[in-house]
């Protein structure tokens, strides 16, 4: 009985809490007119959220291309395909890895980082402060963040799918021996723009942007003002942000192939 | 009877509170609080923890709403007003932050520019000479390049004070501007509260304990208790109006009206014994 | 103010970055690399089979990528296929008498035309004609039977129904394409199993404009791809009357188990050890035809 009675009581707080999420996606959608006016806020925003990422995307792009390279070459090789190594890391990189990766790179990097600053404006009542100077926070501090990340994350996903490209192409063609023009072409065979890189890469990556970054900001905005209430915050954008990137995954995966 | 006394105020009062019920998770807050805040006044708001000091202020600027009553500012009533009129009305009001709130990405000078820029396209010269104007009021013109991370905390409220002030309010609420102060940065603090309300003509109000800052600084001083006013008077002579309350406040006393025993049930039961069994 | 500048310079660096990186991929890594913008001449060719050659693919002299196919579609009236390719100007020395063949690239590669250059002085000219073709080799067809899928015929002119009766139809499913000479003709409309004689009824919906398919023909059940769809194939007989609305098809092959295609092929073709006794172990005979 009262297993069923907490059961229930989750499953109405997660519902509320995705209203709550779905509401202060509405007053971010209405304050980005008024937002457009801290374009600078905007742009400073994507400096912390995307360049800042760059260093660890790029790493990780680099070994994720670098390990699929050895992976495929070797799984390929038994069926006497590795000359399609270069066609299938791009494939799985541009539909899968490469947004979901990035996506969940940039909620660890980008995400915590913005719920603890927000967070912790709250906490030291510096949101409170915007509001009293006549400066609503919403158009200050959530929309520039939400809107860094929604412009980041393509532009991030692009350049982790570059990197692993040029980390598959490392381990195949000057490790393994595929031949270079070989590893080309196949690529450029398969690999469809339409399909693979607007619908794959930058569709996927746009949407994954919009959720990392609007969990982030909600966890920060309604975290209780106290450096606990920060900390449990931040975990709860990770979790939060890496289960609805998978499960957006999957439904994206459904709509766009 | 009422009306006249209200029409006797009416050109002194800059803030009015008239039957302020505020109801928060179950617990009263404030029970149809009165109150009068004359312009151009320093006015202290004293009161044992909790009694909703702070709650208070944000009543007067709009950040939180009372369940019933008027809150009037510069005859605005606070709680109807649509949120641009809010926010038009807090331009003119500057608000001290306990912890002083300074926006952590910005430097000290940005941080003073930072209302001048939102709400202005003033060229970047007056913006300067504002702001170090400001600055130099504080006696902080020097720090302008430091970010708030390097700031001791006398210096952060100072600082908060020159952005509070930026745009020259007619009303400044102070939220315990002492709290944490060594006694050479209280009295810096205290100088400029009273500078700013002499030279600027603002209205000032305070929250805050310490019981000799506010007789040195204050006109008039209200205590409340209990949602409700229980004292209001001169600084100087409040103490000795012979009711329980202000004996307990400012006498220091350790029991009295506000209770040292947070309510709880039978002790004896607490602890197992039969009522009348010990 | 100078803090802000570099915050402008290191985002719009970073903004740069990602669209030079979009760039990379979408030119670089994807087809596009492969539509060469420059100028080009077609000539045609006739194939009796092109496997799964699609569109875009690459024609080769030599290993060296000439040009791309244009087209591919079937002679109206015949099971020709028609091929467009679509050469380089640079390349404009094609002897007339060459032979143009398919190739498959790898096991899992895909298809291509390669052009083998005859003798002759001519050269071919755009909107020519290059008579001597090649279908795909035995290895390449056999392949082709279940390499690529390729797209289901687009039936703007309306369809007509066609009856088969298979004893197993394995994993074909409704909406799988019908073929001809390895062009999509039409799609499965629907499969039935008949409650008496039990086995599966496979209406086939053709295209209108292939209407002059022999009343004789068989067809059969492919597989697409190692891992691929099903498909249904309709070889050509040799009747001078064409197929209607509502006629059967009796002559029938069923679904062939895909284990045994691999393992007929891994054993010929593999250098891999464990692959080749996992396909001599199913080496085991074909699934009988269903034969009506």
């Amino acid at each position: 009985m009262s297993a069923q009675t907490q059961y229930n009581n989750l499953v109405l707080q997660t519902l509320a809490q995705i209203g709550r999420c779905g509401l202060f996606l509405l007053q971010i959608l209405a304050a980005i007119p008024l937002s457009l006016r801290h374009v600078r806020e905007t742009l400073r925003q994507l400096w912390f959220v995307g360049a800042m990422s760059l260093t660890i995307i790029m790493t990780c792009g680099l070994f994720v291309g670098m390990v699929l390279g050895l992976q495929l070459y070797h799984v390929l090789a038994i069926f006497g395909g590795s000359s399609a190594t270069g066609s299938v890391v791009a494939l799985s990189i541009y539909r899968e890895l490469g947004p979901v990766v990035t996506a969940l790179l940039f909620a660890g990097r980008a995400g915590t980082s913005i719920t603890a600053e927000i967070g912790l404006m709250r906490a030291t009542d510096q949101i409170a402060a915007m509001e009293m100077m006549a400066v609503d926070p919403i158009a200050y501090v959530a929309a520039p963040r939400f809107l860094a990340g929604l412009i980041a994350m393509p532009l991030l996903c692009c350049v982790f799918c570059a990197m692993g490209i040029f980390g598959g192409h490392l381990v195949g063609v000057n490790w393994l021996g595929i031949d270079n023009g070989t590893f080309w072409s196949n690529m450029t065979a398969t690999v469809d723009v339409w399909q693979d890189i607007i619908n794959g890469v930058l569709w996927k990556s746009t949407a994954f942007g919009a959720v990392v970054a609007l969990i982030a900001v909600f966890q920060g905005y309604t975290t209780p003002p106290t450096s606990e209430g920060v900390a449990y915050a931040t975990t709860r954008t990770v979790v939060a942000s890496s289960i609805a990137i998978l499960a957006l995954d999957f439904v994206l995966t459904a709509f766009l192939m | 009877m009422i009306d006249t006394v209200q029409a006797k105020l009416d050109d002194r009062a800059l803030v009015r509170i008239r039957g302020l019920t505020t109801v928060l998770n179950g617990k009263t807050v404030f029970d149809a609080l009165d109150m009068d805040i004359p312009r151009g006044k320093i006015t202290a708001i004293m009161g044992p923890s909790g009694t909703g000091k702070t709650t208070l202020l944000k009543h007067i600027t709009g950040q939180m709403r009372g369940n019933r009553g008027e809150v009037q500012v510069d005859g605005l009533n606070v709680p109807a007003l649509p949120r641009d009129q809010l926010f038009s009305l807090r331009e003119r009001i500057g608000y001290l932050f306990q912890n002083s709130a300074l926006l952590t990405d910005f430097d000290v000078f940005e941080n003073v520019a930072f209302p001048l820029r939102q709400h202005t396209r003033l060229p970047e010269v007056l913006i300067r000479n504002i702001v170090l104007t400001k600055l130099q009021a504080v006696g902080l013109r020097g720090a302008a390049s430091l970010m708030p991370s390097e700031l001791s905390g006398g210096m952060a409220r100072r600082v908060a004070l020159a952005r509070a002030i930026v745009f020259d309010p007619m009303l400044i609420l102070y939220d315990e501007p002492f709290v944490g102060l060594d006694p050479i940065a209280l009295t810096q603090v205290l100088k400029l509260i009273r500078t700013l309300n002499d030279t600027l003509g603002i209205t000032s109000v305070l929250v805050a304990h310490e019981l000799a800052a506010i007789k040195e600084v204050a006109d008039h001083v209200y205590l409340i208790a209990n949602g409700k006013v229980v004292a209001q008077g001169d600084p100087k002579t409040i103490a000795d109006d012979g009711s329980p309350w202000t004996r307990q406040f400012f006498g220091g006393e350790p029991d009295g009206p506000v209770p040292f025993q947070y309510p709880a049930g039978d002790y004896a039961q607490a602890l197992g014994f039969k009522q009348g069994a010990a | 103010m100078s803090q802000r500048k570099s915050y402008a310079v290191g985002t719009g660096l970073f903004i740069v970055l990602g669209f030079a990186a979009l760039a990379y991929l979408a030119t670089q890594t994807s087809s596009i690399a492969n539509s060469h913008q420059g100028a080009s001449y077609r000539f045609d060719a006739q194939f009796a089979n092109v496997g799964q050659l699609k569109e875009r693919a690459p024609v080769k002299v030599a290993g060296v990528r000439v040009g791309q196919v244009q087209s591919i579609t079937l002679e109206p009236g015949k099971d020709v296929a028609d091929v467009t390719l679509s050469i380089d100007n640079t390349y404009n020395q094609i002897p007339v008498d060459s032979v143009a063949t398919i190739y498959t690239s790898g096991l899992l590669g895909d298809q291509f035309v390669g052009l083998q250059f005859g003798k002759a002085k001519q050269y071919v000219a755009d909107g020519g004609h290059l008579g001597l073709t090649r279908p795909a080799a035995s290895l390449e067809d056999m392949l082709s039977k279940f390499v690529g899928a390729g797209g289901v015929a687009d039936a703007i002119g309306g369809t007509y129904a066609v009856r088969a009766d298979f004893t197993n139809v394995g994993a074909l499913s409704v909406g799988a394409p019908v073929k001809m000479a390895g062009v999509a003709i039409g799609s499965v409309a629907s499969i039935k199993a008949d409650p008496v004689k039990l086995d599966a009824v496979v209406t086939l919906a053709i295209d209108k404009q292939y209407n002059q398919i022999p009343d004789d023909s068989s067809v059969a059940v492919f597989t697409s791809g190692l891992i691929g769809s099903q498909y249904v194939a309709i070889q050509p007989g040799g009747s001078p009357n064409s197929l209607k609305d509502g006629d059967q098809l009796v002559l029938t092959q069923s679904a062939m188990q895909l284990e045994d295609l691999i393992g007929k092929f891994l054993v010929n073709g593999s250098s891999s050890g464990g692959s080749s006794n996992n396909a001599g172990g199913n080496g085991s005979p074909n699934t009988p035809a269903g034969k009506h």
